[in-house]
């Protein structure tokens, strides 16, 4: 496991609440982890579990009505050889000064839709050359000279004609690379992709995450990976937390998490996985669905789809559990304080 | 891009031939012609006494030459036009048509254009303003503001502005000159005296509109605000305002520019109305006088020229989109 | 897997266990009941909803609310200032107004109406007072509220030059005022209905070609138009043809944008996926435009028909404000305007303005109402 001079972001039981006409939606309901220096973290998890608000919250970009209520986020930046400052992002002002210095530069961010991240109004260009020169000294020459280097290095072909063309003109799988040039113009310490590959087809998904993968090396990145999809987390997660309507409800190294799941929903996860070894076995769904975040269920939000649940489950809000120091779930099949009093009551 | 504009010029120069012969065939929808309101007028002023001969009214009609078909009559009168400039002659008036309308038209375009000026300069900032700001005091106060402004109409503020220079104010302030310059030759003093005046009756145009513009420019930029390159801008550290300036308003602008295209019109409408009421030297009352007097000739100029008015404007709007928009730049 | 065992894959999924289904019920709402919810949380647009029902009301029951009939006059008082309506005389519900008399200005000689405080003309509601026939089919002479002596001067905004109550001719107003938008409307929707409709549904040149048609329309100012149109009405015609006339010169100024908004809403059905759906099920082309398509964008119409009756009416006004719309004995807010367009008349008699009033509350009262609509349309954003 990473030691902790490598600390890069550190969460702690982080709350963002969205309050909205119909009531509060708990989005991200006490979410704890922490991510270092040249690991993967993959967060995992339904549409609506919170992941993505989550990633937001680390820029200070929660979208309106949403806030961050509870809890800290901190980030550790090197600034000298061997001086670390610790900075409270969840602190930070949104439009603030401080946290503009670290959105794009310490920090950096691709999203989903590679489509639409992209204005459409602005060459390529334009668009990485502004980041590089908000963030350093670089005059434009020497901001276009850096642009044609990260289009090369992410593998864009002929970047010289490329750098001023304009996003419709280009590929899906092109436009993510233009973006991931872009979230590397100022060498961040930390990227973070929200689902960076959902809206790409399978080739140019397979090509996006080996480019990440590799940048990650090359760089020394600590990277923050959104997905739903479990394999792709197989693929390059170090480690795992798995979202559920705003909790994590496990989190532990990929080979724990794949191996020897714990949390009852990340168990039904896991066995929704079509194998290629199993033939004609029956894929198994998790029962019911994602409740509205309007009517979210007591207690433990899983109990009503969860295999394994008490008469507890309905009533107690599930603490985090460390079965080991790499592995906490967020159940109260472990938790045996929270097991007594119901059994006493039982019987 | 010049093979889009070289297409949205043929365009424009389908859409004026198109509009010259729907203008004229306008004109010559009502039942009878300048010689029916003629000899109409007559007999009234006659008292009923004498009757016109069938004869000389045939004679009249000859003599203005319409006993000819219409297509006939038409390829006559756009032919002058287009040959030597003649938009024949007015019957009411015993003037020639093209210089009623060299006289008006410029004063119709100079109080639109201004019209179109003011308008944009109080709608895009209070548009860009009660998005950013949605559900602040301020929108709500624009909002209620602007429909006010969609649900008096022109006629009727022009006619509350009459009402309060008439009873407070000296008379002087309606009208686009002042007394001495009213019949002047044009001259630097004269262009500068109607500056200030014309604002008056371009606020009174342009009221409706300005809220239009508002209500679209507001949903454009709330459009906007909402996509994910916004998002993108803002992970990179941009600062709210730079980015608000360089991507969602630079976005919201598109459909706010080709509204140019249809607000004209508007503005070409209200300048007539208003025109009518506080009785401004532009095309409206002129026309309003053509239109029913039947004096054919100066109505369907200047319906011509008004709605050529517009089609140039549609076209500018084509340019800046071309200018704006590499997406309708490179298609 | 067979259909059987997709079946019963799908079915298994439908069921859940038995402890879930309290806790994660699906709630289905239709598309009706979303968009009345979210309407219902517009406020200005409930407001606005109700300000045009009441003025609907009040134009279809403009013989009982109108203190008099629209005709009738007393030339004795023409340009009767507006009258203050009292509710209680002595502490009980008697509602009065006061009487006028005549001064003369000292200065000017001029006569000019004051209120004569020392004459209380006594009132009542539901009163018999002018006979009407309601609809032209009953017979009737109850009027909402009324002068118990019938001679009494009753003039709650003030009477026109011809001793007509202001008051009451708004009322018939409403009539032909409002009704314009509903007709014209209804007009244009209909053209722009079929045009939008056949430009979208056939595509092709025929939509190319109808869609520069109505580029060109769109770029003609319409004010002219409606004027050139207007002054072709001949003089001699009915009240009622008059009527209809205008109407329909409103709305053939109208259609081009419902047109479009029809065609857009046609073009952007063909690429969704239920409307492939229902192809590929067979489903045929007549039942598909009127059962999966038109319905799907109705209320994307409704809220622009909503937002194009007030142009209509401001038209209809602007038309005959300028005498070239309708003419009397119709009276339209348009018609009573007319009055107004000397400013030497306005400055003395300002109540005369009182019609415009009515305008203005109307068409802001529908902008808010279509505004609800529209927002409400999309209950899915």
């Amino acid at each position: 496991m990473a030691d902790n001079n490598n600390l890069l972001v550190q969460v702690e039981d982080l709350k963002i609440h969205f309050f909205t006409n119909e009531g509060i939606v708990r989005a991200v309901d006490g979410v704890t982890f922490d991510i270092h220096s040249g690991e993967t973290l993959c967060m995992v998890g339904e549409s609506g579990c919170g992941k993505s608000v989550t990633a937001r919250a680390l820029l200070q970009i929660v979208h309106r009505p949403g806030k961050i209520v509870d809890g800290s986020i901190v980030l550790y930046r090197q600034k000298s050889h061997d001086q670390i400052e610790k900075v409270r992002i969840s602190d930070l002002e949104p439009k603030g000064r401080e946290i503009r210095s670290i959105r794009g530069k310490d920090i950096s961010m691709i999203f989903q839709e590679p489509m639409t991240s992209l204005s459409p109004m602005y060459t390529v260009g334009n668009q990485i050359m502004e980041t590089i020169m908000l963030h350093t000294k670089a005059d434009k020459n020497q901001a276009r000279a850096r642009t044609l280097e990260l289009l090369e290095f992410v593998g864009i072909p002929r970047p010289n004609r490329i750098i001023d063309e304009y996003p419709f003109r280009l590929s899906g799988g092109m436009r993510q690379r233009a973006m991931i040039a872009m979230a590397l113009s100022c060498n961040p310490r930390l990227l973070i992709a929200d689902e960076p590959t959902t809206a790409l087809d399978v080739t140019t998904q397979a090509q996006i995450i080996d480019l990440i993968q590799g940048l990650q090396k090359d760089y020394d990145m600590g990277v923050l990976f959104i997905t739903h999809d479990l394999g792709v987390v197989a693929e390059i997660a170090d480690r795992v937390a798995v979202m559920y309507l705003g909790n994590v409800v496990e989190y532990s190294d990929v080979y724990t998490i794949f191996n020897d799941p714990q949390h009852p929903y990340t168990q039904s996860l896991l066995r929704s996985i079509p194998k290629v070894t199993a033939t004609r076995e029956k894929l198994e769904v998790i029962r019911g669905m994602v409740p509205s975040p309007f009517r979210r269920p007591s207690g433990c939000p899983f109990h009503p789809r969860c295999p394994k649940a008490m008469p507890v489950c309905s009533e107690i809000e599930p603490k985090t559990i460390s079965l080991t120091e790499n592995h906490q779930v967020h159940c109260l099949l472990f938790d045996e304080d929270a097991k007594k009093p119901v059994r006493e009551m039982a019987s | 891009m010049w093979k889009y504009l070289f297409r949205r010029f043929l365009s424009m120069l389908f859409t004026v031939w198109v509009i010259s012969m729907l203008s004229f065939a306008l004109i010559q929808l009502p039942p009878g012609d300048y010689v029916t309101t003629l000899v109409n007028q007559l007999v009234a002023t006659s008292a009923g006494s004498s009757t016109i001969s069938s004869e000389y009214i045939e004679q009249l009609r000859e003599m203005y030459g319409f006993n000819q078909p219409m297509y006939v009559q038409y390829f006559k009168w756009i032919g002058k036009i287009l040959t030597r400039g003649e938009f024949g002659y007015s019957f009411v008036y015993k003037r020639d048509a093209a210089v009623m309308i060299t006289e008006r038209l410029p004063m119709s375009f100079a109080l639109s254009f201004a019209s179109m000026i003011l308008v944009w300069a109080v709608a895009l900032p209070i548009g860009i303003y009660s998005a950013v700001r949605q559900y602040s005091l301020g929108d709500y106060i624009f909002s209620f503001m602007g429909f006010i402004g969609l649900a008096v109409p022109n006629f009727l503020l022009a006619l509350i502005l009459l009402f309060i220079t008439y009873k407070y104010f000296d008379k002087a302030m309606i009208g686009l000159f002042s007394q001495e310059f009213a019949s002047a030759p044009w001259s630097m003093a004269k262009f500068v005296d109607m500056l200030k005046h014309l604002w008056i009756p371009a606020t009174i145009i342009g009221l409706g509109g300005t809220a239009g513009l508002i209500r679209t420019m507001r949903a454009n930029l709330l459009d906007e605000l909402n996509k994910p390159y916004v998002e993108t801008a803002r992970a990179k550290g941009l600062s709210e305002r730079r980015l608000l300036w360089k991507y969602p308003v630079r976005h919201a602008m598109n459909p706010f520019i080709s509204t140019i295209g249809w607000a004209l019109p508007g503005f070409v409408a209200g300048d007539v109305i208003v025109s009518i009421v506080l009785n401004l030297p532009t095309s409206g009352p002129v026309l309003f006088n053509a239109l029913k007097a039947q004096d054919m000739y100066v109505a369907a100029g200047f319906i011509l020229m008004l709605s050529i008015l517009t089609v140039i404007g549609t076209f500018i709007s084509d340019i800046l989109l071309a200018m704006l928009d590499p997406r309708i730049r490179l298609q | 897997m067979t259909i059987n065992e997709i079946d019963l894959a799908l079915a298994d999924r439908a069921s859940g266990g038995p402890s879930t289904e309290s806790d994660v019920r699906i709630e289905v709402a239709t598309q009706w009941q979303l968009m009345w919810w979210k309407f219902r949380r517009h406020k200005l647009a409930m407001f606005g909803g109700a300000l045009v029902l009441f003025f609907y009301l009040l134009a279809a029951f403009a013989e009982f609310f109108a203190p008099v009939n629209f005709t009738t006059y007393n030339e004795q008082y023409v340009y009767a200032p507006p009258q203050m309506i009292h509710f209680f005389r002595e502490g009980k519900l008697a509602p009065y107004v006061y009487g006028y008399k005549f001064e003369r200005d000292p200065v000017s000689y001029k006569k000019t109406w004051a209120i004569d405080k020392s004459v209380i003309i006594p009132l009542r509601f539901f009163n018999h007072g002018d006979p009407y026939k309601f609809w032209g089919l009953f017979r009737g002479d109850l009027h909402l509220i009324g002068p118990v002596n019938a001679s009494d001067p009753f003039y709650l905004l003030g009477a026109d030059k011809s001793g007509r109550d202001v008051f009451s001719r708004i009322i018939y107003s409403a009539r032909v005022s409002l009704t314009v938008g509903l007709v014209g409307v209804a007009i244009s929707f209909t053209i722009g209905i079929l045009v939008g409709g056949i430009s979208g549904l056939v595509g092709g040149v025929v939509d190319n070609l109808i869609q520069r048609l109505i580029e060109i329309l769109i770029s003609i100012p319409t004010l002219p138009v409606w004027l050139a149109l207007a002054a072709m009405v001949p003089l001699s015609w009915s009240a009622l043809r008059v009527y209809f006339m205008i109407t329909v010169i409103l709305s053939l100024v109208g259609w081009m944008g419902l047109a479009r908004v029809v065609r857009s809403k046609f073009l952007a059905l063909r690429e969704e996926d239920f409307i492939m759906a229902a192809q590929l099920d067979g489903v045929p082309r007549g039942r598909m435009i009127t059962k999966h398509m038109i319905p799907s964008f109705l209320s994307h119409i409704i809220a622009s028909i909503t937002l194009s009756i007030p142009g209509m009416i401001l038209g209809e006004t602007a038309l005959s404000f300028l005498g070239l719309g309708l003419r009397p004995p119709v009276v339209s807010w348009g018609v009573m305007l007319q009055d107004t367009q000397k400013v030497a008349v306005i400055a003395i008699y300002p109540w005369l303005l009182f019609p415009a009033v009515a305008v203005i509350i109307v068409v802001l009262a529908l902008n808010f109402l279509g505004d609800g609509l529209r927002d409400a349309a999309d209950p899915y954003q």
